[in-house]
């Protein structure tokens, strides 16, 4: 050997040297990593391992039992309870993408108190000394509480508080039903939204109900959705849906029908005026008595109101009272002026056709806030001057209710406002005070979704910030104002809740044993018996309902969003950047329009659009979208927020500036309003992640129908439509290349004798509800990038829903396909050998392997993937300080720590969660034992509501997910490559009869 | 003769579970159990008493922790602090609840224990500094090797027992894990550590 210096050594001196210029420059000790111990070792956290705590979710009323994880006592995930009775272990997007909120930078940090014109950070102890001098100065009467739904102790305790000040409370909640429970009222004199059971029917006939977006209890209701709607041995249920517009839900339907706008009830008295005249189905003995009020109803008449033929509602009827059927009302459907008579008539035709105590049930006590007309009744008393005190917590009615009611109006002559919310947003700009509440992952609580339903909240981790549990302040406050409550905190409260519940159950254990359990498992639950139920006087008074907007107006639909709900979830960045399940829209808001429309007032995609209603205009980009009547433009709500966080304030319109103050009969909001559309000469790329809405012959998403099935359709297997003729001198060419990339594949370095990861999505299960993109993103660190990047074609989830339109032109059906696009672990991958530093490269268990610290940044395995599943990181989104850093303190507590942040420069992709993976093999190895099937699940498996997902070892003959792959609905998405994917994806089933 | 200590895959009873002088006494029941194949031996080591410190390898901690005499002299079981290396990616380090439950009553008197001592009783955590510091991007699950590789603690971290203050012993270069995985027939496949 020489002692030449030859270019590695030359780089080692340099390197040394350079450490060294840095030692002299700053101080050295910055360098060293430290390693500090707990003092006293925590008992149930073992650094390195996860420990999962059984929590609810409080993203919104449905209650759904999590499974917090816990890293270093941090939470950073959230997986479904598979226990919990709601959600048997399943979550929506916004209960994944919730931890950002936990972590949101601009969460109120400590209590607050106004000082000049804004509100500076306090003394928890001088706030609630003010709160409470205010509390008994004002006169008996004088004080509101206002909160969003409650349920169980925070429900009773702020019962107890309000009624010893002498106040009054408000239960806001923007989405409140109260159509339905009306209309429950006046046919069957129940105050409730009826549990509709999906799982045991056979025919589903939606009337504008988003039960899988938004309606109730989306999680719930997708799983009893997808059991009843999956295709499952030749069998499967009809679902029809019935709205002016295609919603998300609507999606998947297998007939999607658009009535006149309001005319819906109208539909649903002449069915039921078919099913009692024909005396089909098996109505109650009593269904005759509504006879004489349906005679009218005749399907020919009811044609006219609701430009339907006579035919169809017929035909709707006779299949309605053939199966086990469910009718829903609800959602955008009973949002109208009159749309009371929509519920009531869907209710009368359940009860025509019998569904009333089998697939829809009352007595579960579903009913959420107290409806629009009673915030009417605050606004009316805070203008009068009767309100000096003003209590808020959990509602933010300044931005979701229509501007026209002129809440903020109304709190600027309330003398003293208080408010608990962890955020400032629209509502809390107007506190005097801010007590700002703990998270949902902070906080002793419980929560009753529904009758015989008992959730439990335990705090996963210390709280983020200076905050305090409602509960506990209540009861400070009541000790500060003379009085005396039983129990020293909000714990101990619950605890003696659940004492009365323990005793109420006939449960003899001690309470410590039952106590424990219900920790243990989130909660107690019974099956409650539901209430049997009779026609009450108000059934026979039906009459069709009737919206009919201003002569040459267009009718516009304000429909609730299914990512941000009433506009709550607007601040979290994941959801932001979370397309839209319909428009594939990001940050920010949009106007849809019937092509058709768009041409008679010369709009094209993109344009900005003024539309403009009595009560105010906005400017928003059109997005032309078929899925509508052509006299119907819609807009989501949730957007548009003045004041609510750096990611949400500014982004969008507010639709609520649109619709009309005054309540509707029923108590509610009216969510339809007459508008006149006009286009200024601004233009917007929209920031989609759409790129074709059509399929072009592809066949990325297939899907056959239930008669096309029983006729053999899948015997004959996909077929390229469009695939460009091979000249006959290259065939062989063709040939010899497929050939050998076969004998690559099957016998090379890539034989793979002992695992091959593989993943199958059942089409017809997928609601394309996002929950697999958000639990993505939460489980691998996901970056978001803002609508700049988006409009680039950067986005970043690993996995995205694809959305295809079919149909839809010339008088044809439109039909709705969704295709969850992920890395597809090519056996004979188009990326790996086009990397120049074997970055990207096949692994000996059959993935796509990523290495990160390899990746330079060519791009080009990214280019050269047919399904485009790979992402660039063009920017520094991991970098603290940098431009686009997403993850600003504290936000970076919830990244994974199993998972590499990736820096500026590298291709990532799905990896299939190598991570879940490894920890698998890393677990039976230590244990001495082989992995089971199942035992390793993705982050977008264990999520899934409606369980289109399984992942497994396709080695395995005896696997789920091998046995899945062989249905022979399966294919993969263009087969024809020859890339050999490990995802099969098996067909779309659309229930019809022709082939 | 006693051996060198080696985790065992079914070690009971060395948790820490506040147990004082009882599991130390334990620990060194547990390491008589039959050697293997890849089980180092040594001999019972003299810790010496007085070392010059000035001159010792490795970066200098905040309190001079003599692993020479703790698991050289006395032979206690690295899992006695380290206790989660057979469940854990991280082997964990010792709360100073765990120091503490002997030096309540061993060698009050050393400078270094009432340094810790006073740590533990203020309430501020030892600031450690990390000796073995792996690189980026990779993970090393240190339970798998342990329990399921059967791989010495002192095969990687060297001969512990013998140093007066501890110095890294391996390059923990990716070269010399494959070496290892490669003699042992273990995955070369790089996402086993890169993901």
């Amino acid at each position: 050997m020489t002692d030449g210096m030859d270019r590695r050594k030359f780089l080692k001196v340099l390197g040394v040297t350079g450490g060294g210029t840095a030692a002299l420059a700053g101080c050295s000790t910055d360098d060293v990593a430290k390693l500090i111990p707990y003092m006293v070792p925590v008992e149930d956290q073992i650094p390195g391992v996860a420990t999962y705590y059984a929590s609810t979710c409080r993203g919104c009323a449905a209650g759904c039992g999590v499974h917090v994880k816990v890293r270093e006592g941090r939470a950073v995930k959230l997986e479904g309870n598979p226990e919990a009775p709601i959600n048997r272990g399943k979550l929506c997007a916004r209960s994944q993408a919730s931890l950002q909120a936990t972590y949101h930078p601009d969460r109120n940090r400590s209590a607050m108190m106004r000082q000049g014109e804004g509100l500076a950070p306090a003394e928890w102890e001088a706030a609630l000394a003010e709160v409470a001098t205010r509390l008994q100065a004002a006169p008996a009467g004088s004080v509101w509480f206002m909160h969003g739904t409650q349920t169980g102790s925070l429900d009773a305790l702020i019962g107890e508080f309000v009624t010893a000040i002498g106040g009054r409370r408000l239960v806001f909640e923007a989405f409140a039903h109260e159509a339905v429970r009306h209309a429950s009222r006046e046919t069957f004199g129940r105050d409730e939204v009826p549990l509709y059971r999906f799982a045991d029917a056979q025919y589903i006939l939606s009337f504008g109900a988003d039960f899988l977006e938004t309606f109730m209890s989306p999680v719930e209701y997708t799983r009893g959705f997808a059991d009843a709607h999956g295709y499952r041995d030749g069998r499967m249920a009809k679902y029809v849906h019935i709205e002016p517009r295609m919603s998300g839900t609507a999606m998947s339907a297998d007939e999607w029908i658009a009535p006149t706008p309001g005319s819906e009830g109208t539909l649903a008295l002449a069915m039921a005026q078919v099913i009692v005249e024909r005396g089909l189905g098996r109505p109650p003995a009593d269904a005759r008595s509504l006879r004489a009020a349906l005679a009218s109803f005749t399907p020919d008449l009811a044609a006219q109101a609701t430009d339907i033929d006579a035919a169809t509602i017929t035909r709707l009827a006779q299949e309605f009272a053939a199966g086990p059927s469910v009718a829903l009302p609800g959602g955008i459907g009973t949002q109208h002026a009159d749309a009371h008579r929509t519920a009531a008539a869907v209710n009368v035709l359940n009860y025509v056709a019998g569904n009333i105590g089998h697939t829809v049930e009352y007595g579960h006590g579903l009913r959420q806030g107290d409806g629009y007309a009673t915030l009417r009744e605050f606004t009316v008393a805070a203008e009068a001057g009767s309100i000096q005190v003003l209590l808020i917590h959990d509602a933010n009615p300044v931005h979701a209710s229509p501007s026209a009611l002129n809440v903020s109006g109304a709190l600027g002559h309330i003398p003293f406002v208080a408010s608990f919310s962890r955020f400032q947003d629209e509502t809390s700009a107007w506190a005097h005070v801010v007590l700002p509440d703990h998270d949902a992952m902070e906080q002793w609580n419980d929560w009753q979704p529904r009758a015989g339903v008992q959730m439990l909240l335990q705090p996963a981790m210390a709280p983020v910030f200076d905050t305090r549990q409602t509960g506990d302040v209540l009861l400070d406050l009541s000790r500060r104002m003379g009085r005396t409550p039983r129990q020293a905190t909000y714990k101990e409260y619950v605890q003696a809740r659940w004492a009365d519940l323990q005793r109420t159950l006939g449960d003899r254990a001690p309470f410590d044993t039952f106590w424990r359990n219900a920790l243990q498992r989130g909660g107690v639950w019974t099956e409650a018996r539901p209430a049997t139920v009779r026609l009450a006087a108000g059934a026979t008074r039906v009459t069709n309902p009737a919206w009919a907007p201003t002569e040459g107006q267009l009718t516009l639909i304000a429909y609730p969003s299914s990512t941000f709900y009433d506009g709550r979830d607007a601040h979290v960045p994941w959801l932001q950047e979370l397309p839209d399940p319909v428009t594939k829209m990001t940050w920010g808001s949009w106007v849809e329009i019937h092509p058709d429309t768009a041409d008679r007032f010369g709009i094209m995609e993109g344009d900005v659009v003024q539309v403009t209603s009595a009560q105010g205009t906005v400017a928003v980009p059109a997005y032309l979208y078929p899925g509508l009547r052509p006299d119907v433009v819609a807009m989501p709500l949730g957007q548009g927020h003045t004041a609510y966080t750096r990611y949400a304030t500014g982004v969008g319109v507010n639709t609520w500036s649109l619709l009309p103050g005054e309540a509707a009969v029923f108590g509610g909001a009216q969510h339809y309003v007459s508008v006149s559309l006009t286009r200024t000469s601004r233009h917007e790329r929209l920031a989609k992640t759409e790129g074709r809405n059509r399929q072009l012959g592809r066949g990325i998403a297939q899907a056959v129908t239930l008669g096309g099935i029983a006729h053999g359709a899948l015997d004959h297997p996909f077929h390229v439509a469009h695939a460009a003729p091979v000249p006959e001198r290259e065939e062989h060419l063709l040939d010899e290349v497929a050939a050998a990339q076969r004998r690559a594949t099957d016998y090379g370095p890539y034989a793979l004798r002992n695992t091959r990861w593989g993943m199958t999505i059942d089409l017809s299960r997928c609601t394309g509800c996002n929950a697999c993109v958000a639990a993505c993103s939460a489980e691998n660190n996901v970056p978001y990038i803002g609508a700049e990047q988006v409009r680039r074609g950067r986005a970043m989830q690993w996995i995205r829903i694809e959305r295809y339109f079919e149909g839809g032109e010339h008088g044809e059906p439109l039909e709705t396909r969704f295709v969850p696009m992920l890395c597809q672990h090519c056996g004979n991958a188009p990326c790996e050998p086009v990397c120049p530093v074997f970055a990207a490269y096949h692994t000996p268990d059959g993935l796509n392997g990523q290495v990160y610290n390899r990746c330079v940044g060519t791009r080009y395995c990214g280019n050269n993937c047919p399904y485009k599943v790979r992402y660039f990181n063009w920017y520094d989104m991991s970098e603290p300080g940098a431009p686009k850093f997403a993850w600003p303190d504290p936000m970076h507590w919830m990244l994974n720590p199993d998972v590499t942040v990736r820096s500026r420069g590298v291709m990532e992709k799905c990896t299939f969660c190598v991570q879940r993976i490894r920890g698998a093999q890393h677990r039976a190895a230590t244990e001495g034992r082989a992995l089971v099937d199942g035992e390793v699940r993705t982050a977008c498996q264990q999520t899934c509501p409606a369980d289109a997902i399984t992942f497994g070892n396709m080695m395995d003959p005896e696997a789920q997910v091998t046995r899945t792959a062989a249905d022979p609905r399966g294919y993969r998405v263009l087969e024809g490559l020859n890339t050999k994917p490990a995802v099969t994806y098996l067909m779309k089933v659309r229930h019809l009869e022709e082939a | 003769m006693a051996k060198w200590v080696r985790p065992m895959a079914k070690a009971s009873g060395v948790l820490m579970t506040g147990a004082l002088l009882v599991v130390l006494v334990g620990a060194m029941q547990t390491s008589q159990t039959a050697p293997s194949a890849t089980m180092q031996s040594f001999e019972p080591f003299q810790a010496p008493r007085d070392v010059d410190t000035t001159n010792l390898r490795g970066p200098r901690q905040p309190i001079l922790y003599r692993h020479d005499i703790h698991a050289g002299q006395y032979q206690m079981d690295c899992r006695y602090c380290h206790g989660y290396v057979e469940v854990s990616s991280s082997p964990g380090l010792p709360s100073t609840a765990v120091c503490m439950g002997c030096h309540m009553v061993v060698q009050t008197q050393s400078p270094e224990v009432q340094k810790l001592a006073e740590a533990h009783n203020s309430g501020t955590p030892v600031e450690w500094v990390e000796v073995h510091e792996l690189a980026q991007f990779v993970r090393f699950p240190h339970q798998r090797h342990v329990v399921a590789g059967q791989v010495a603690c002192q095969e990687c971290h060297g001969p512990v027992q013998e140093m007066v203050q501890v110095w890294q012993f391996s390059s923990l270069k990716m070269g010399w894990c494959l070496d290892c995985h490669k003699e042992r027939g273990q995955t070369t496949d790089c996402t086993a550590c890169h993901y």
